[in-house]
């Protein structure tokens, strides 16, 4: 079949069986569930097929022509594209099949398998869109779909909060998203992808603000500072959801976009920099909080924040000079290096942090829905569950051999050969990312059951334990070239090597960092019911929880005190001139003068004879000659 | 002796009708009334219009202030307790006031008629009843007919209010 | 020195002023009908001392058509206002607001 058509496949499925479930199986859970994940696997099974198969196309189709403006919808199946489809499709299906069992009790399954298709949908809309436009679209439709999920157990007040909260830090984002594609179109006159890498290329000069505004898209939607505060109370939702779309896809589309549009930051340079502070500060603060941090999912959203940062901050790192070929003939490239190292990183976190979630969602359900650490523990005893999470904390702290390994590495060598203070900061996140990691793997893990909940759990169903020895299996084996070029084509070549020296340093500094910061953890952290950090040195507990707290105070601050009175200046401003004297009209006019003449029949004598003495007056000083 | 008599008869005039205004019972004003009319009389009596102060005394003293002691007696009201003037009305007093006295200023500056002096001897014309009774009925015949209607239409007015209506309980 | 035609305005003037102040500052509704005839007398003094000092009858004249006019106007203004104390029980003018609004 052509690709074009196969295209078409991968996007419409998931929508048919969206659509499908919304109309006719609402109340059939069972039906729904299986017509979700059978679109899950055509997905993926089309999906994958593309990637390996090698053909890489274009196509258009022109949707709104408005004047000379045209909206077109499109495919732009690069390698770039090829990539992203593979990893949405396997942990797609990794999480439908997941969701099978896990939600196999929820009365509203129908209602979140469609979610799930619609989400589905969006990031497909997302992954294949040639114009900025449509990226803009399906933009909005991974939000809604987002919001829709993380409220599904909408009966409770905090899940309603953390879906509204979520859309809304996206929709301030989108703000800025939207603003640079209109001045994208504005200065290039076209929103077109290669278009505008054509144009770039061939030396149009880029407003630095252009690229910045479009980056305040992947600050909302990749959970950047300062709109990173949806990202931890999106675990209001289900497990499954967090781990498709709060880990590993939807929160990569920023990731993805700003790979797309990288030609307009290769134009202007200093925007890469900003771009790099945000991603490497995000990275930090958010290993900060995950530290202190008693809910399983939780500590996974933080270091899914972190890990995003350091995504943003390869990318921010710009590019590299790389020596290719022998010595006579050696010269030096220019390679895109930040965009691959953050793809390559996106990559394997994918998979990895699929599998973290995906494990945490196990052992949530073996415990009978509790997601507490401290009320966890000895939890070995679930073998599969314990074998395959053990691997993802392994490969997300960096253990050599395993897919983070290789992805952090290149990210290292990026910063050190680019920027030294990116790199130091870099470096002790990892020392933060694995203490925290080890800390709750301990917790979880080791040592005895500390509750009824933990006592009773055992080993779950083939649903649940399938998709994550599946999901450990791309985590170890993902990293290595040949896996990752098979995935990514020529866009594994962008992803920078160290050699030599650099090589030999930038190994010895992670594993150094490696084992300073699960030493640390293991040493420092015993199995028990109680944070020991929160016992021993409160103050540091302390200081870190208001660290987690500060920025929602302040947003709560700013949207109480000033976002307010705005609203109901313009709510007065509204109700008094637009509503009252432009919309009424003369009718309110005649009003007014009604009611004004109303006002003067008071009733008393004595006030009508002043208004005559006025009058009076009046005649008066007219006679005399004053006015 | 006639500027003496003018300053008598006017500080009469102006002084009760000060008492008019400012007395709490409301016989107390009628008397003052009363009063403030006899000094008018007398001014025009200094004016040489003799029917005419006869004329006041008997129609205004006579038959308008019998008939307003007819009514405050009939209504029955009990002075005395006057309620303290609202701010407002201290205000708008005050106001009206300045008022006044800056037109009675700007009257007194620039408002003088020259008036033509007179000679001792040239009586005025109201003076002479026999010009005035001309000039009634015979330039001013038909105001004069109008008024005698007029007093018709009050009466047969009053007759109308004095009964008393049934049926009209609703209108407040 | 003479009394001139200005003495006997500003007496009229005078007088006006102090009736139009009874009438803006009492409540009861007699005695601001009494106010109102003093500003009518005001204008009867004026009228006789223009006609004095014009040498002309019309205001004499006029003021006789005044007078029968006041006398009537204050019959029918009596009986409006008993009637209106049969229907209020009260002549205080705070009280008679039924107009308001």
């Amino acid at each position: 079949m052509e690709p074009t058509s196969l295209a078409l496949i991968v996007l419409l499925t998931p929508l048919a069986s969206a659509v499908l479930i919304a109309l006719f199986l609402r109340k059939l859970g069972g039906l729904a569930s299986a017509v979700s994940v059978l679109a899950a696997v055509a997905i993926a099974a089309v999906g994958v097929t593309l990637t390996l198969g090698g053909d890489r196309f274009t196509a258009s189709m022109p949707w709104l022509e408005i004047g000379t403006f045209t909206l077109s919808i499109g495919f732009l199946f690069d390698d770039l594209a090829a990539l992203m489809l593979a990893i949405v499709g396997i942990v797609g299906l990794a999480v439908h099949v997941f969701s099978l069992g896990y939600m196999h009790d929820d009365s509203a399954r129908a209602r979140y398998f469609g979610g799930l298709s619609v989400f589905m949908f969006s990031m497909l809309g997302i992954v294949l869109a040639d114009n900025l436009f449509m990226i803009f679209v399906f933009w909005e439709l991974v939000g809604f779909s987002s919001y829709l999920l993380i409220a599904h157990y909408h009966e409770r007040q905090s899940a309603a909060d953390a879906a509204k909260k979520a859309f809304i830090a996206n929709r301030v984002g989108d703000f800025g998203f939207l603003l640079g594609i209109l001045w994208c179109y504005w200065a290039f006159g076209t929103v077109n992808l290669t278009e505008i890498a054509t144009l770039v290329g061939s030396g149009t000069a880029v407003a630095t603000a252009i690229p910045l505004l479009l980056f305040c898209g992947a600050v909302g939607k990749s959970a950047q500072m300062p709109l990173h505060v949806w990202l931890p109370d999106a675990m209001e939702g289900p497990t499954p959801v967090s781990a498709l779309i709060h880990a590993a896809t939807m929160v990569a589309a920023g990731i993805f976009m700003l790979c797309r549009i990288e030609p307009l930051f290769a134009a202007a340079p200093d925007a890469l920099t900003v771009v790099m502070w945000v991603g490497t500060i995000t990275a930090v603060y958010a290993a900060f909080c995950a530290i202190v941090q008693s809910d399983i999912k939780k500590v996974l959203a933080y270091s899914t924040l972190s890990q995003l940062g350091y995504m943003v901050a390869a990318f921010g790192l710009g590019s590299l000079h790389v020596a290719h070929g022998e010595n006579v003939a050696a010269h030096t490239m220019v390679i895109a290096a930040g965009a691959g190292a953050a793809m390559f990183h996106l990559t394997t976190h994918a998979f990895f942090k699929a599998l973290l979630f995906l494990g945490s969602g196990a052992v949530i359900h073996a415990c009978h829905h509790e997601q507490d650490i401290f009320k966890m523990g000895g939890l070995k005893k679930l073998p599969i569950t314990f074998a395959t999470f053990t691997l993802g904390v392994l490969a997300i702290i960096g253990t050599p051999g395993l897919a983070g390994f290789f992805s952090k590495d290149a990210i290292l060598y990026l910063a050190y050969a680019n920027s030294k203070p990116v790199f130091v900061v870099l470096a002790f996140t990892a020392v933060l990312t694995a203490f925290y990691m080890i800390r709750m793997w301990k917790i979880v893990f080791l040592g005895d059951t500390r509750s009824e909940n933990a006592k009773n759990a055992h080993e779950n169903g083939l649903s649940l334990t399938v998709p994550l020895m599946v999901l450990a299996v791309l985590a170890v084996a993902a990293g290595y070239g040949a896996v990752y070029e098979k995935l990514a084509g020529t866009f594994a070549q962008l992803v920078p090597e160290a050699h030599g020296a650099d090589h030999t340093l930038i190994l010895v500094t992670s594993l150094a960092v490696l084992v300073l910061g699960a030493g640390a953890a293991f040493a420092y952290y015993p199995s028990s019911g109680s944070d020991r950090m929160a016992v021993k040195s409160p103050g540091a507990f302390a200081g870190l929880t208001l660290l987690r707290d500060s920025f929602d105070g302040l947003y709560g601050y700013y949207v109480r005190k000033v976002q307010q009175r705005f609203a109901m200046l313009l709510n007065f401003i509204e109700q008094i001139f637009l509503s009252g004297l432009i919309v009424r009209g003369l009718a309110g006019c005649v009003g007014l003068f009604g009611m004004g003449a109303r006002a003067l029949h008071v009733g008393s004598l004595h006030v009508y004879v002043y208004w005559f003495l006025i009058g009076v007056v009046l005649l008066w000083g007219f006679a005399v000659g004053s006015f | 002796m006639a500027n003496l008599l003018f300053y008598l008869f006017s500080a009469i005039v102006l002084g009760t009708a000060v008492l008019v205004v400012a007395s709490k019972n409301a016989v107390n004003s009628a008397m003052f009334f009363l009063i403030s009319l006899m000094g008018t009389a007398c001014l025009f009596v200094l004016l040489e219009a003799y029917l005419l102060a006869v004329l006041l005394v008997l129609v205004y003293a006579g038959a308008v202030v019998a008939l307003f002691l007819f009514i405050v007696m009939l209504l029955d009201m009990q002075g005395g307790e006057r309620k303290p003037f609202s701010r407002a009305t201290i205000v708008a007093s005050v106001i009206a006031a300045a008022l006044l006295g800056v037109g009675v200023m700007s009257f007194l500056k620039h408002g003088q008629i020259a008036s033509p002096v007179l000679e001792a001897n040239t009586p005025a014309v109201g003076a002479v009843l026999k010009l005035y009774a001309a000039q009634l009925f015979t330039t001013y015949l038909l105001p004069v007919q109008v008024v005698g209607f007029l007093l018709l239409i009050a009466m047969l007015g009053v007759i109308v209010l004095s009964k008393r209506f049934e049926g009209l309980e609703d209108i407040k | 020195m003479t009394i001139g035609l200005n003495d006997y305005l500003l007496v009229s003037v005078l007088l006006f002023a102090i009736g139009f102040f009874g009438v803006l500052l009492r409540k009861n509704t007699l005695i601001v009908y009494m106010c109102l005839e003093l500003m009518l007398v005001a204008t009867t003094v004026a009228l006789v001392a223009f006609s004095r000092y014009n040498r002309t009858a019309d205001g004499n004249v006029f003021v006789f058509f005044i007078l029968t006019v006041a006398a009537a106007e204050v019959a029918v203004g009596l009986a409006i206002i008993v009637a209106l104390f049969r229907r209020r029980q009260t002549v205080q003018l705070d009280e008679l607001n039924a107009l308001k609004n």
